[in-house]
Order: C-alpha cells, then structure tokens, then sequence
C-alpha cells in the first residue's frame, strides 16, 4: 500500500496550496495567485511535482466542473436587462483589446501566429476572479457587477469559439486551407449538434427528469454530474475541447429551479479539483523564460489593465452609463483570464507556440490577476481619486450619484426551516411589519409565504449570504436537525446577530446555551402549556 | 474523462433506482460496478486511484461524524450493549467461517468485518423517520460509533497478524501514536480553523491537507491509510468546525465514494456456488443473530421490548467498513478475492433487506415471539388521565396533575423515565403506547382522558382506532398531521403554534431597536 503516487502527489499540491493560500490571504490576493505561486514553488522550485497521469486527470476535471459552473451561471434573464449594453461593450473590449495585443506583439518582435494567440489570450478577463471578489465585496447584483459578469460571458463564449477553432485547427494540415476549413466546420458542426442537444434537452427532458431527482438532492447532484461527463465525453467524442461540453451541459440545467442549490454543490468540487490544476499548471511553467523577456511581461501587464479598463469605461461611457459605474466596471475587467492560460497551453500542445509564450502569459497573470485584485477591492476609493484628479472628464459620462448598499433588505429578520413552526412564524413577523427572509431547502415549503424567500441549505455560508445574514437583525432557525441548529447559532453569533433557535428536545438545550443562542423556542414547553391549557378547558383540572 | 463519465453513468443509475425503490444506495452502486465490470466498460486505468481516494474520503467523513456527544444520556447502554454485540457476533463469525472450512486468518477477517454495521444506511434511516433523538435512535447511534472505532483500529492489527507478535505489537504502538497525535491536534490545532470560516476555499484546502497529511503519517507508520483518514476525520470533528465543514466536504465525499463503490463492485469475481452459500450463511448469522443479541443486553441496561427490538433490527447488516476490510485483505493478499466476494454480496443482501426488516410489522410479530416479561402492574382505578409518553417536556404537566390530586396512570418506553416516575410512586407502565397489551393494562378504556405525546404518527394512529369513548388528546407538529387526528375523533394540540406564539410574544418583548419593527418602518 505504500506506492501510492497520486495521495502523495495530491498531499504535496494541497499542502503546498494551503500554505501560500493561508499567506496570500494576509496579503488580500486571490488564491488563484496563492496557487500559482504554490506551483511555482513545487514544480521549477522544487521539483516535488511531475506530470502524472492522475493529477493531469484532476486537473482536467477542475476545468470541467468551472465551465459547468459558468454555465450554470448562465440563465437568460440575468443578461437580457443589460444585454445591449453589454454586448457594444464586449464587442469593442473584444475587438479592441486583440487589435492592440496583436499590434503590441507584432511590436515586440513576435512572429504573427504567436501574436495572434497573445491576442486573443490577452483579450480574456478572469470569470472565477472578478465573480469571487465581487461575491466577497458582496456587489454581485450591483449594476457594474452585473454589467462586468455579462461582458464575462460574451467572452466565455469568445473562448468557447477560439478553442473550438483550436480544436478544429490540426497542426499538421495548417498549410493546407481546404483541410483547415473542413476541421473547421467539423468542429462548429459537432458544436451545433451538442447546442441542439442541450438546449432540447433543457426544454423537453431536463425539467422533468431533474423535477424528480430534485426530491433528493444527493439524486439531483450525481445526475447533474452526470449529465455534465456525458457532454464531456460528447464533446471528447467529436474531438472538441471538453471545456464545450461542460459548458453547454451547464446551460442546460441552468434554468432549472435548482440550479442555484446545485451550483452550491458543485462549487466545493471545483474547489477541490482547480486548486489541483493551477497548482499544476504553476508547476509546469518556466517563469525563466518570463525573466529573459522581462519587458514583454511588463509591456503586456501595462496593456492589459490600462488598456481594458480605458476600452470598458469609455465603451460604458459611451453607452450611457453613469461614470461610477463605467469606472468601476473597467477596473473589474482589468485582468487576463485562468482561459489565457488553457488557451496558450492548447496552442503550446498542438505546436502554434512556443514555451516562452505561456511562461510570458503565466507571469502577466500572475502580475495582472494579483493587482487587479487590490485595484477591485479599492474601487470606490480609486474612483474618487480619479474624479479629483480630472482624469474622468474626457469620457464625458453622465455623473451619477454613489450607487446606495443596493436594494438588499437590512434589519430583517431571516427565517430557516418552513416546517409548521417556521411558517407560522414568518406569518407572524409579516403582520407584524418586519421584513422577513424565509430560507428552506424544499420549493414547496417556501410556496405562499409573505416577504423574500431563498432556496437552499442553510448550513451552506452562501444561503445565509443571501438572506442578508450579516445585515439581519435576528436569525431564527425553526429546524429539528440538531447540527444545522448548532451550526446556525453558531454562524449568528460570529456575523453578531442574535438568534432564536428552535430547541425541539431537552436533549438539544445544553449545547445551544454554550453555543450562545440568545433564545431557545423551546417547542415541548410551549406544547405543554397549550396542553395544560386545553385540559383546563376540558374540566380536568379546576382553577 | 471518458472513463469518468462510466463511473458517473453508473452512479446516476445506481441512485436513480435506490431512490425509486426508496433503498440504501450502496448496494446498488457495488451492483453497478459489477454490471459495468460484465459489460467490460470499467476504466481500468482510474480504477485503483478511484478505490484509494474514495475509502480516504469514506473514512474521512466516517471520522468527522464521530462525535460522543450525540449519544448523551445513553453512553454507558451504548458501550454496554455495543461491546457485547461486537464480542459475541465477531466469534460467531469466526466460529461459523471455521466451521464453513476457511483458514483462521480469513476467518478472522470475516469476523472482524461482521461487526460493524452501517452507519451509512442507519443514520439516514433514523433521520427520516426522525428517530435520531429517541433513547433507543442514541444507542444505535452510539454503538455505531463504538462499532467504527473498534474496526478501524483493530484492522491495523489483524493485517500485520501473519507477519508475529513484534510486528502487531509495532502495529499497536504506530496506531496508538495516531490516535495521540489525532487528539493532541483536535485539542491544539482545530480551533484554529474557526477563523477561516468565512473563506471556503480556504477552509477546505485546510481541511484537505489535515486529511493527507494524516494519510501520509500513516503511511510512513506503515499502517493503513484507512486509519489515517479515519483519524483525520476524528480530529476535525468537534463543533463548530465539523458542522462548518459539513456542507463544503459533503459533495466532495459524496462524488468519491460513489466512484469508490463501483469500482469496488468492479472488483467482485462472479460469485460460484460455494462463495453464494457461504455469503447465504454469514447474512443469515448477521440477520438472524444481531436482533437477539441487542435485545438481550439492551434490555439489561433498561430498555423496553421495543426499542431493543428495534435497535436490533436497525443494527442488523454489515456496513461500508466491512468492505473496507475486506478491501484491505484483499490488497494484502491475506484474503483471496472470493472471500472478498462473499463479503461484498452479505453487505449487498443484508443493507437492502434492513429497510424491509426495521419496520412496524416486524417490530410488531417480534414483540410477540418475545418472552415477555412484564412486570404485572396493579389494575390501574378508571377515571384516571392516563399520560402516554412523558418525556422532559411532560413532567410540569404531570407535577401539575398529580398537584389537583388527579389520578394519574403514565406509559413510557424510555426506561431512565420509568424509573424516576416510579420512584417519586407514579402508577408507570413501562411499554409502548402502540401496545394493545400496554394501553389495556394501563385502562385506556376506563380513563377520562389520554393525552398522547408518542412521536411515531402511526400509534397515534392506531390508538385513536381503537380507543373510543374517551377524549384523547394528541400532539402533533404539522398541519396534515392535525388534519387527520381531527378526522379520526382526537384532539390535536398544536405544538408548532403554540411555539410560534410563544416565540412571537418573545419577539414583541424585546426592546424597540431589536424588535418590535418600528425601527424598520422608519429607517
């Protein structure tokens, strides 16, 4: 038993993450960098990391399961009330940003099929690291939140087109144009095929299959995994990038109800599995070569955030929007993306480009997805430095007023389990005049209740998120699971908000006073009474 | 990616029919694995990494779950009753694995791996029928507890048992320096991660690298990597760091232990005629001796008929841990793979008959094949209010009772109960309220009131059927609930409103800026 590569491959990586993740996290920086850096230090340090079958594998399965994610992300209607906004900007950012990338490599020397692919790397903005910072800054529903992930998604879609064409490219036919245009086709062919597949799928079979494993979510979860390896293998099948198939599998289960608690579920996989594959792919780079073209990287890195933030803000501008908005939308975008890095590595594998040519990419990443970081989570401040300074004027936005905390409900009161008690409760606080949150995990239960209700586990940070948890001015559990209670009084306690916990046994009292819950609905007493109460009225005890 | 797609093509089926037929999903995994295996679809080249990443994340999430705490009250019962039934059905299974001709190691095996009982297929079977907190739901929850410590350690043990004494004694010494180490860092080391609660990503990384760095120990100790999940888990388990964990690691595990189970159904020969006798054999001992043996102790240590008979029931198959076992033999070449796959098909048999077995029918023909032993109690006056059940929540109500001078007559099953009722000379009928025998000796039919607070629905059931003339009051929860015992004559008191009520004239009381919503009408 003690040959055993892939535990100790996998205890290295995760050891190694851990240790620059819990230092970055000092530094506020993104473990997407802590990752890298991890690998860094493993693979060109220390050479503790080798490819290995099983951990390219995991790699592999970690960008799966972020395209499901992303794809899942994806419902119509979150896009559609910015869409033609979104779309002019993405367009101009796209088709700017790869003009400049393109001229600027040309500039410094690099053959034209290698521009091209510095180009379109170039052009990409970090998904997972603007969603993360907006999620943590708690402004994913903010206006230039919102406009930022939009433009995120046309470019998802830029990558899905660049790496099907990839995909479609083969490297020994690519001085023959007839072959090139039918690998072409081949490829966008066996995309339309996987996109008519999903999107009948999402209309005809996904709502009542998924409708039934839905009851049980642990059913719904490894369905839904499923159904995403099967457009993987779909999608391998056709000889397209597996990124294609998660992706499309994820839009189809997007418009499902459940998407939401199922996107909560998955997102620890993901976790799990991308942290094994930057740490990898930290560890298969050649910084070296990054320092021997030093001016590149910084040449680049300089491009990449001045030149996205000035083509989003002014495209913004330009469009209507408010200057704040504008602003701080182009400060999001000012980055290169985890895709940069996959495509660079897809047109390394298939020989377009040379080595250098990632290891520049993975030191512009490094340097751009980190400083974007700061910049992001000092945008206010940033801003009204910019505006005193006068460099706003020439983009002529309209002035807007500084965006309010959002429509988010504050001195609320939320709510978790919708058994009887919990309903009767939200009624209750309802007509009292409160503004109530109502969180459970089943549908139905939520059905026709007063206020705002969020589906899903409440032993997930995420729901209580939702519900506004930090900002509540009571957390009520009406639950009779005894670790999601403890859990709850627990959470409540460290965001400073009181709570009042549903003690449903005798048992359960004890640890939830040392918990520090601040009041136990203590059911069985209350009953007794009303039992006292109606022997009373039944003549059984005088007085 | 294709060979994953396989492994996820077979759990997606295995869950979709365990939910249908409302079963464990475990067998039906080992199942698919075997199906795919005859197919000749399995994925060789994921397979080892599937069966080593999904039985440290089996014995992980085994370990985090292992929490003393949840038993309470019946901790000394537990031990009791879990050590007895460990003790006597593991030299049951090695006396019938001799008797059935195999080698002492392998009957040793064999034994050790008929012990354990799942906690799998148990724990979610008592939490829907929400049992979890019944005195009987914590002794099998204790002694599953119990049941995993004991397999987990001794395996260590009984692998190095061919190699001498020295080298199990060495065995002992590397599991005991584990287990040290394990709690050392849970006492140290584990708070600290509470301040990570707020960065997931973070946070199971942590927890991630606890696991390996455990597994990697165990390793260098050159003991089995399943001790150092196992352990791993152990130190993570205290509150509020399990429960934080909980839902990030869930997925995780779940993704790998279903891949973990087929593969390991993959493994499976295809059983001869002697591997189906011999598994016939050890299922019919776990099936047929497990119920005896718990009712036997349980009721030594104070409990009723029927919550020892259903103790027994719920305890009786083997459990993923057997596999474990049999997983590690196996790999070791100490057990031959058909004793691996009578091992895998007595797990499969006796995991999807326990649904079947631990219900009320059985319960019910059992109490009748019980030599029964009540205690005659004397015939209680009529005209009495006669209290079935009264748990912690019912004792005011029965201090008040007794205070009026009103002639009381209590049933309860929970033997801790009984005895302080008895003791402070309260007419006490041990026994279950869904008893004919019990409610006749306790004069349901001559009482001017019964209020029943019994949690199963169907003895409630049952008694507003054949209790007439009386008014009996029933607590219930839910609305639905309420709904029927209106129906069928009775009167629901509703323990949800009144805790909502209560719970709202508590909100009213607290000061404006907490409560009372003004503060939120003009913010």
């Amino acid at each position: 038993m003690t040959d055993l590569p892939v535990l100790r491959d996998l205890g290295v990586i995760l050891l190694a993450a851990l240790a620059c993740a819990l230092l970055a996290r000092r530094a506020r920086t993104p473990t997407i960098v802590a990752y890298l850096v991890a690998g860094l230090v493993l693979g060109p340090g220390l050479h503790l990391v080798d490819a290995s079958e099983p951990v390219d594998l995991m790699s592999e399965v970690g960008i799966v399961l972020l395209l499901f994610l992303v794809g899942l992300e994806l419902s119509l209607d979150k896009i559609r009330d910015v869409g033609r906004v979104v779309l002019s900007t993405a367009a101009a950012q796209v088709g700017l940003t790869a003009a400049g990338g393109f001229g600027l490599s040309l500039l410094l020397g690099f053959p034209p099929v290698e521009a091209l692919f510095l180009a379109v790397a170039l052009t990409f903005s970090s998904t997972v690291v603007v969603v993360k910072l907006l999620d943590q800054k708690h402004e994913s529903d903010s206006l230039h939140g919102r406009i930022a992930v939009g433009i995120l998604l046309v470019q998802d879609v830029v990558v899905i087109v660049a790496l099907t064409l990839l995909g479609g490219l083969d490297p020994e036919g690519a001085g023959d144009p007839a072959a090139m245009l039918r690998g072409l086709l081949a490829s966008l062919g066996g995309m339309g095929v996987l996109v008519a597949a999903a999107l009948l799928a999402a209309r005809r079979l996904l709502p009542r299959a998924m409708g039934w494993a839905a009851r049980s979510f642990d059913v719904l979860f490894i369905w839904s995994l499923f159904w995403c390896f099967l457009f993987v293998a779909a999608a391998e099948a056709m000889h397209l990038s597996v990124e294609i198939g998660a992706f499309l599998a994820g839009i189809s289960l997007a418009q499902l109800p459940y998407a939401h608690e199922l996107r909560r579920r998955v997102h620890p996989l993901m976790n799990f599995f991308i942290a094994v594959f930057f740490v990898s792919l930290g560890a298969h780079m050649e910084l070296g070569a990054a320092l021997e073209h030093w001016g590149a990287v910084l040449a680049f890195s300089v491009f990449v955030v001045a030149g996205k933030w000035l083509v989003v803000t002014a495209a913004l501008a330009r469009a209507g929007q408010g200057e704040a908005t504008a602003f701080r939308a182009g400060v999001s975008l000012a980055q290169i993306s985890e895709f940069s890095f996959i495509f660079a590595s897809l047109g390394l594998a298939s020989g377009y480009v040379g080595r250098p040519v990632l290891s520049i990419l993975g030191a512009v990443g490094l340097l751009t997805i980190g400083g974007s970081s700061y910049l992001i989570l000092a945008d206010r401040r940033l801003h009204a430095l910019a505006r005193r300074a006068g460099l706003l004027r020439p983009f002529r936005a309209r002035p807007e007023a500084e965006d309010a905390a959002g429509s988010e409900p504050r001195g609320h009161v939320v709510v978790v389990g919708m058994n009887a008690l919990g309903r009767r409760i939200v009624r209750g606080l309802a007509e009292r005049g409160e503004v109530v949150v109502a969180v459970d995990s089943d549908p139905a239960k939520l059905a026709g209740l007063p206020g705002r209700q969020v589906l899903g586990n409440a032993e997930h940070p995420a729901v209580l998120e939702e519900a506004g948890l930090p900002r509540a001015k009571l957390l009520v559990s009406a639950l009779q699971i005894e670790d999601a209670n403890n859990l709850l009084a627990f959470r409540g306690r460290s965001a400073g908000v009181p709570t009042s916990i549903h003690a449903f046994d005798q048992a359960v009292v004890e640890e939830l006073r040392e918990i520090g819950a601040d009041h136990l609905i203590v059911s069985k007493s209350a009953g007794t009474h009303r039992l006292g109460r109606i022997l009373h009225r039944l003549g059984v005890t005088p007085g | 990616m294709i060979g994953l797609a396989v492994f996820l093509l077979g759990a997606a089926a295995a869950y979709g029919v365990a939910r249908r037929l409302g079963v464990p999903t475990t067998p039906f995994l080992l199942l698919a694995g075997i199906v795919l295996n005859v197919l000749d679809l399995v994925p060789r080249a994921i397979l080892q990494d599937s069966l080593v990443l999904g039985l440290t994340f089996l014995l992980f999430v085994t370990g985090i779950e292992l929490s003393p705490r949840r038993v309470r009250a019946q901790r000394r019962a537990a031990l009791r009753v879990g050590l007895f039934q460990f003790g006597v059905l593991g030299a049951a299974g090695v006396g019938l694995s001799l008797a059935l001709g195999l080698d002492p190691l392998t009957a040793a095996y064999l034994g050790l791996a008929l012990t354990a009982s799942s906690t799998l297929v148990v724990v979610r079977l008592l939490q829907r029928r929400k049992q979890l907190f019944e005195p009987f739901g914590r002794l099998v929850v204790g002694v599953l507890l119990l049941q995993d410590v004991l397999v987990i350690l001794l395996v260590p043990l009984l692998t190095r048992l061919p190699e001498g004494p020295a080298s199990v004694a060495w065995g002992v010494l590397g599991t005991a320096a584990l287990v040290a180490l394990a709690f050392a860092f849970q006492r140290w080391a584990t708070p600290l991660l509470v301040s990570l609660q707020h960065e997931e990503e973070v946070l199971l990384l942590a927890v991630l690298s606890v696991l390996f760095a455990f597994v990697g120990l165990a390793d260098a100790l050159a003991l089995p990597l399943a001790a150092g999940a196992f352990l791993a888990g152990v130190t993570l388990s205290p509150f509020p760091v399990s429960g934080m964990i909980r839902g990030q690691l869930a997925p995780v595990a779940e993704f790998f232990t279903a891949i973990f189970f087929i593969a390991l159904g993959a493994l499976l020969s295809a059983p001869g005629p002697v591997v189906l006798l011999h598994a016939l054999a050890l299922a019919a001992l776990v099936v047929l001796a497990t119920p005896p043996l718990v009712v036997w102790v349980a009721e030594r240590s104070g409990f009723a008929a029927r919550p020892g008979i259903e103790s027994g029931l719920l305890l009786s198959q083997t459990s993923e841990l057997s596999l474990v076992v049999g997983l590690q033999g196996l790999l070791l070449a100490q057990i031959t793979p058909d004793v691996f796959t009578t091992l895998a098909l007595v797990t499969v048999a006796t995991m999807v008959l326990t649904p079947f077995l631990a219900t009320e029918p059985v319960v019910r023909r059992l109490m009748r094949l019980h030599p029964l032993a009540r205690a005659g109690e004397v015939a209680p006056p009529s005209g009495h209010v006669l209290l079935l059940g009264c748990g912690s929540g019912g004792m005011p109500l029965l201090e008040t009772l007794l205070a009026l001078g009103e002639a009381v007559v209590v049933v309860d099953d929970d033997p801790e109960v009984v005895e302080r009722l008895r003791e402070g000379e309260v007419t006490c009928i041990r026994g279950d309220a869904a008893d004919p025998e019990a409610l006749r000796q306790a004069g349901a039919g001559r009482a001017k009131l019964i209020s029943s607070t019994v949690r199963r629905p169907r003895d409630n059931r049952r008694l507003l059927e054949t209790v007439e003339d009386v008014p009996v009051l029933v607590r219930v929860f839910d609305d639905d609930e309420a709904a029927w015992v209106a129906e069928l004559g009775g009167i629901p008191v509703m323990y949800s409103e009144a805790a909502a009520e209560e719970f709202l004239r508590w909100f009213d009381r607290l000061p404006a800026p907490a409560g009372g919503g003004a503060a939120n009408r003009n913010p």
